[in-house]
């Protein structure tokens, strides 16, 4: 039996056609139907503008962003098969990802795809700005956008603390204090003086924001907890619904921008 | 010559040197904007490059792991600052002709299928960002250093690289400022710019002649004031945060006399030669009285001028507030740099009892 | 039959009602988890700790109590104190530089003088000096809890120092 013999009896299974409900997409019918009939392809019109798929238009940055983060998402949930976020195993359990687990890369893809991805969000904002794409009807989805680009650098900044090696604990604490500074809520901040009632500081390092973020004066084993929560549960489910937002408003806005 | 570069490397010679070349790009966006003009640029910066790298400290630096996201963006930039200004010098050129933009063109409003154009452009994304990803995994390792320690600080002690922007303003603002109150605004700017941008033209295209204010300003501030930024703060920050060029080596007993001094001493103590007054209020006067001079005299300043006018006239009395906080906000980080840099100035408002120091 | 319905005011005030209770319950149950993020108990290094005698420092800077309890003790001009080792800027651990006479700070540059005073780079203010004060047994217990700020002019005070 030839190959295409064997396709053809494939296609004509029970099993093939429950799963998909239409033939090859080699006629206009089909081409429509496999994009509107798939959940995962129907995020796409059926039919777009030329410009819209050309590279030295749209740069493909914000594809590219959601990609890394779907790489994100499955290597770090790997990655936490072996990561206990303890102060005392942490760092051996990094140790160990790097030499007791098989592909020892695993790591190395999930940091490099978050540098990566700040990259293609900065570079994906520099393009929209640059074709004027946030102009009127889109103004409401570029601050969806500038919300994804502050949250991914804070996913980017949370997973930092996560080897708790001296690198991690120190950029944290430099960041972390910045927070101390915010204007009356930060005990480090202006405003936080005022704010003391004779020997009452009502502003102090016990019940700030910085506190707040920390669970202590100080980066230790609470902090590198909480920051794994939000690194792992938090804040990729803010994102995961503001994409979700974010894609929507893309097709509802008129798709990929063009000349009006 | 590497000496030269070492010195004028410094943020206090290569600061003006970059915002210059920046204007210098923006006038002659259409000589920029040509193949020619990349040829040519890419004929010079490759040997150059070349050379940079032959010098060991600098290869040091640039091989270091979590450095070489910083290496990918700098040549991405490279090309993309030139890109959208090729592109835009072309429409422009159209434009003047009176015929529509390249998008514009009716082969490209054509609509075509989804299946296959799209999604075999994104498969074909998708497969050169797994193997591009998996490469980069397998030639540099991960930076790991040693087991946290909270008592002893590496020096230097860095930020991750994409807040190294705010880490080296942070070298002329107190952290209230550098830390939150700027990066606030960035955000806030970057949510308002479709509200404050009025003007319908450029919509869906590149150009730059009709949007020649909003391209030139979020310019500046991406590719000067955070990306020029985060590349000192990576690349030329040793130590003690101290500069060092980049073929300099980093010696941790590099001393650099820096002795910054604040407005109210030397309003009081130089010039007046009196002592520092008792109130606090009284003592930064004149700082607190630039600062509102600066943040609410300005924007009445520049109503006078051609370009304040035109710009209150175009989008209305709240737009043209806002647009002008923003803009003196953003302009502050250069001017700070500049007294930093001619007077040693440290701040102009320095109330360290309540925390508040500008 | 007389019609039950609201008229058009108690519709609003109904609604009104509705409404404020609606965001009162809401705000309640998002301050309450605010509050929840705020943990009643941390288990952070002590406080408060004794450091030897008077006479065991030599003059200068010790660097002994740096490591546990982040704490250099200074002994300069007659008097003794306890200088917190925290940056005022961003709370990076300075290093005690004995060559050049000088804290430096690693993340930012700032420098400080042995006295804790600042004079480079962007610290917003000197170091701060923690409460010390003598046992009966003679040992100074230094209280991290109780802090001195030069710029308020609290370094005279008597419990800031020991005069040796």
């Amino acid at each position: 039996m030839s190959a295409k013999g064997l396709a053809d009896k494939v296609r004509d299974t029970q099993v093939w056609k429950s799963i998909f409900r239409h033939g090859p997409p080699n006629n206009s019918r089909n081409r429509a139907a496999v994009v509107a009939g798939n959940v995962f392809l129907h995020l796409h019109p059926i039919k777009l503008k030329k410009s819209g798929v050309q590279l030295g238009y749209t740069w493909c940055m914000g594809g590219l962003t959601f990609f890394i983060f779907l790489a994100l998402t499955v290597t770090g949930v790997l990655l936490m098969f072996y990561y206990r976020p303890t102060a005392e195993y942490a760092f051996n359990d990094i140790i160990a990802l790097r030499e007791h687990v098989p592909l020892g890369i695993m790591r190395e893809i999930h940091r490099w795809g978050a540098h990566a991805m700040v990259i293609t969000v900065w570079l994906h904002m520099y393009r929209v700005f640059m074709t004027g794409s946030y102009k009127p009807p889109r103004e409401f989805n570029w601050g969806v956008g500038v919300i994804l680009l502050v949250l991914t650098m804070l996913l980017s900044f949370t997973g930092y603390l996560l080897p708790w090696d001296q690198l991690a604990i120190w950029a944290i604490t430099v960041g972390s204090n910045m927070a101390k500074a915010t204007p009356f809520a930060g005990h480090g901040g202006p405003g936080a003086a005022l704010a003391q009632i004779g020997d009452f500081v009502m502003v102090s390092d016990k019940n700030d924001v910085r506190f707040q973020l920390l669970a202590g004066r100080f980066v230790g084993e609470p902090a590198l907890l909480r920051f794994y929560i939000l690194h792992c549960v938090f804040i990729p489910l803010v994102v995961g619904v503001l994409i979700a937002v974010h894609f929507w408003r893309v097709r509802k806005d008129g798709g990929i921008s063009a000349p009006l | 010559m590497k000496h030269f570069i070492n010195i004028i490397a410094d943020p206090i010679f290569s600061f003006p040197i970059f915002s210059l070349l920046f204007f210098a790009m923006i006038k002659w966006y259409r000589v920029v904007g040509t193949k020619k003009f990349a040829w040519i640029f890419l004929a010079i910066s490759v040997p150059v490059t070349v050379w940079f790298l032959a010098d060991p400290q600098f290869i040091k630096i640039i091989l270091w792991p979590d450095n070489i996201p910083i290496n990918i963006l700098v040549i991405l930039i490279v090309f993309l600052t030139w890109f959208p200004l090729y592109k835009a010098a072309e429409n422009d050129k159209r434009l003047e002709q009176g015929l529509e933009p390249v998008e514009a063109l009716p082969e490209n409003r054509e609509k075509v299928w989804a299946w296959p154009n799209l999604v075999y452009t994104e498969l074909f994304a998708i497969i050169a960002g797994t193997i591009f990803l998996v490469v980069w995994a397998i030639i540099f390792k991960a930076p790991l250093e040693e087991p946290a320690n909270p008592t002893w600080a590496p020096n230097p002690a860095k930020a991750p690289w994409y807040f190294l922007g705010l880490q080296e303003m942070l070298v002329y603002f107190d952290p209230w400022m550098a830390g939150v109150v700027l990066p606030g605004l960035i955000v806030v700017g970057l949510i308002a710019i479709p509200y404050l941008d009025t003007n319908p033209k450029g919509n869906g295209y590149y150009c730059f002649q009709d949007r020649k204010f909003a391209i030139t300003g979020f310019l500046y501030g991406w590719l000067v004031l955070w990306i020029y930024l985060i590349i000192v703060g990576t690349f030329l920050r040793g130590p003690n945060w101290t500069f060092y060029g980049p073929f300099e080596y980093w010696d941790f007993h590099k001393v650099v006399a820096e002795y910054n001094v604040n407005l109210s001493e030397f309003l009081w103590l130089k010039w007046l030669n009196t002592s520092m007054p008792k109130n606090i209020f009284v003592r930064e006067a004149l700082g607190i009285a630039l600062t509102f001079a600066y943040l609410i005299g300005l924007p009445f300043i520049s109503l006078k001028t051609k370009f304040g006018k035109d710009l209150l006239e175009k989008v209305g009395t709240m737009r043209y507030y806002i647009v002008i906080f923003l803009v003196i906000s953003m302009g502050s980080l250069p001017i700070k740099m500049v007294l930093r840099w001619l007077f040693s100035l440290k701040y102009i408002v320095a109330l360290p009892e309540i925390e508040l120091n500008l | 039959m007389a019609k039950q319905q609201l008229n058009r005011r108690e519709f609003f005030s109904f609604l009104t009602v509705g409404w404020v209770a609606f965001t009162a319950a809401t705000a309640g149950l998002l301050s309450l988890a605010f509050r929840f993020s705020y943990p009643n108990v941390n288990f952070e290094p002590e406080m408060e700790f004794l450091a030897g005698g008077p006479s065991e420092f030599e003059a200068g800077v010790d660097e002994r109590y740096k490591n546990g309890f982040g704490v250099w003790m200074v002994k300069q001009d007659g008097k003794l104190f306890a200088l917190s080792n925290i940056c005022t800027h961003l709370g990076c651990i300075p290093s005690w530089m004995p060559a050049e006479k000088k804290f430096k700070c690693p993340c930012h540059g700032s420098g400080y003088y042995m006295s804790g005073i600042n004079f480079e780079g962007p610290a917003p203010r000197p170091l701060e000096r923690y409460k010390v004060s003598l046992t009966p047994e003679g040992k100074i217990r230094v209280d991290k809890t109780k802090v001195y700020r030069y710029e308020k002019g609290e370094w005279n005070n008597p419990n800031s120092f020991i005069s040796v």
